[in-house]
């Protein structure tokens, strides 16, 4: 390590994918001083260059609140949180706008008209217009970038942030460092947006290896609270090349989905239902492989074979979009801590939650989000004095920050992120769930986190990024056995063979975790009771998705 | 191979590759200005290099292989 450097800024923003980038443009316009940093470079990272839908809700175009709502409220099996699915569907049109403002060009037909993409015309889905807008997908996040740079954004790429400081609880600042000078960053704010993007284990099948939970981890290890890891993603993959599975699946659709006894499977039994377990379940049943079928009539380019091996679980162990996050304690993304807001996958909105059952409502939830961290971030900072940095507390924090690079002796990150992936990878963990194979895994992931992550070593910069991040994916990996194991009922994505059906007596409430006392502790927070379904319907009718066994 | 190779022929050095890759392994070889394959292991095929390189200078691949598990670090 060669040199120290203290950055002062007013609002910092960790993250620069959609959310961070709306975070930072719109905390600026309020004329305070903004920084964003990024461990990777604005604009190529998070998920940020992979959506090319973005969900509008607007009463013009003959959208129904109340069409919407229901769809998400059944969809999300009652755990959306309705203030927050309501916001973000009622300002998705305005940051629609700002996009277009930017210099976002979205898809038009060939009579010129906004193409507007009508989603799932089945049951209760059929008056219901979601509006995908698709632009030109590594286009929209580069234009973000240059809108930051445009309003006065100082932009700081390549830094890694490894925690959080903090003065009585109140969040002042970052440290981090250069991943390639190997400079030392301190960051003084007078407040911060965490919009570091959701949690993921490097997996085998979908390009997210950078979303490895640092915000999710940072905001644990300074005792915020969060939630929900428990709903895990579901989206498949290739099984030929599954690392490359994202750009072969999206080159063969449309097409069906076959067992490996010929059976079609519906992947929208109902209502649209966009990433169920239904590929799981499969796969448990002993039926695996599945095939994807493409049309005969499909006119894709470079598809040699109609018939395409499919797997699940390629997004390892990501959450639902939002489903998961650091608990937003208003409307404002304001979080437990003073002087810290969350946004984007970072936020727990639970906008959707049990299952996606959207499209296109991530990127709309990231730049609402987005924008309300930012504002309310630029005022918080506007109405506070510069902190003080507790010397004690930085140097701890410098400590762990190098450590793994000072160390003669360990573990290197790239056997201990093998050694968790194998852990957690196999179906029967993190989505066909059972209490004493989770209370196994858990047993395991301790381990590592008590024994292999404290004796992390990193020979060179990018292992030290490596370090970081192994050490923040084996927390969230406890996170997920933990809040997975608290749940005792299955309810969308989560499901226990040892308890196989909805428990809405017991569970129409969220899981929250935050760190007491060196443990993880884990509660209940029962969601309000005007939004229980009317439990005297009878179950199939709650619940038009039936578990195996139903 | 994932990442395969950046033909060094075509490589005009303009570094754009290396901020385009979310899981650093693309770095610039300081001595020949060029960009170089520098941790292919994180690799995940995203594909944003081969797509953002002007010159067309990178090959990916399809397969990508784990190493063998070893019981110790």
């Amino acid at each position: 390590m060669s040199k120290e450097h203290v950055v002062e800024t007013d609002v910092l923003v960790i993250g620069g994918g959609l959310a961070g980038c709306f975070a930072a443009i719109k905390a600026k316009e309020q004329g305070v001083d903004v920084t964003l940093v990024d461990k990777g470079y604005v604009s190529k990272s998070g998920s940020s260059i992979w959506p090319h839908t973005y969900s509008v809700f607007n009463p013009e175009w003959g959208h129904k609140l109340d069409d919407w709502m229901d769809h998400i409220n059944t969809g999300g099996e009652y755990l959306n949180n309705r203030v927050w699915t309501e916001i973000i569907f009622k300002e998705s049109y305005a940051r629609y706008q700002d996009l277009v403002s930017y210099g976002v060009e979205f898809r038009k037909d060939e009579n010129g008209k906004l193409y507007r993409w009508k989603m799932a015309p089945q049951r209760a889905c059929e008056s219901l217009e979601f509006h995908i807008v698709a632009g030109e997908r590594r286009a929209k996040s580069l234009i973000l970038r240059k809108q930051a740079l445009k309003s006065g954004v100082k932009i700081m790429d390549r830094i890694m942030i490894t925690d959080l400081l903090q003065q009585d609880g109140r969040v002042i600042g970052v440290v981090g460092f250069s991943i390639d000078s190997g400079d030392l960053y301190i960051f003084k704010a007078k407040a911060t947006v965490i919009s570091a993007g959701a949690a993921a284990f490097k997996p085998s099948g979908w390009p997210i290896s950078e979303l490895t939970g640092d915000g999710m981890a940072m905001a644990y290890r300074a005792n915020a609270e969060l939630l929900g890891c428990e709903f895990i993603d579901t989206h498949n993959t290739w099984a030929e090349n599954p690392a490359y599975g994202f750009p072969a699946i999206m080159r063969a659709s449309p097409g069906r989905l076959l067992n490996a006894e010929g059976e079609e499977l519906k992947l929208y039994p109902g209502r649209l239902r966009s990433y169920s377990l239904n590929v799981e379940f499969e796969a448990h049943a002993g039926r695996l492989p599945l095939i994807w079928e493409v049309d005969a009539d499909s006119k894709v380019a470079g598809l040699k074979d109609r018939r395409l091996p499919v797997v699940g679980g390629s997004v390892g162990g990501m959450a639902v979009h939002t489903a998961e996050g650091i608990w937003p304690i208003n409307t404002k993304c304001g979080t437990t801590l003073p002087g810290l807001y969350a946004a984007g996958d970072s936020c727990g909105t639970r906008q959707v939650c049990a299952v996606y059952s959207g499209v296109g409502f991530a990127f709309a939830g990231a730049s609402v989000t987005g924008t309300r961290a930012g504002l309310s971030a630029a005022e918080y900072a506007s109405q506070t004095e510069k902190p003080t940095i507790d010397e004690k507390d930085l140097a701890r924090l410098k400590k762990v920050t190098l450590e793994p690079f000072e160390r003669k002796g360990g573990f290197s990150p790239k056997w201990v992120i093998q050694v968790l992936q194998n852990i957690l990878f196999p179906y029967y963990i993190l989505y066909i769930k059972h209490g004493d194979r989770l209370k196994a895994t858990l047993t395991l992931v301790e381990f590592l986190k008590d024994h292999l992550v404290p004796k992390l070593i990193a020979k060179d910069l990018h292992e030290l990024r490596l370090a970081h991040e192994t050490k923040n994916m084996v927390l969230n990996a406890e996170m997920r056995l933990r809040s997975s194991l608290f749940r005792t009922e299955s309810r969308g994505c989560h499901y226990r063979e040892d308890y196989p059906r909805r428990d809405d007596p017991n569970w129409l409430a969220w899981v929250k975790l935050k760190e007491e006392k060196g443990k993880m502790k884990l509660w209940k927070e029962p969601i309000p009771n005007e939004w229980w379904p009317d439990l005297s319907k009878p179950y199939e009718e709650r619940y038009p998705v039936r578990f195996p066994g139903e | 191979m994932t990442i395969e190779r950046i033909d060094n022929e075509l490589c005009n050095g303009c570094g754009i590759c290396v901020n385009s890759c979310p899981t650093d392994v693309i770095r610039m070889d300081k001595e020949n200005k060029k960009a170089i394959i520098k941790y292919p292991d994180d690799c995940m095929l995203c594909l944003i290099c081969v797509v953002d390189c002007p010159t067309k200078a990178i090959t990916v691949t399809p397969e990508k292989t784990s190493p063998l598990m070893v019981s110790w670090g």
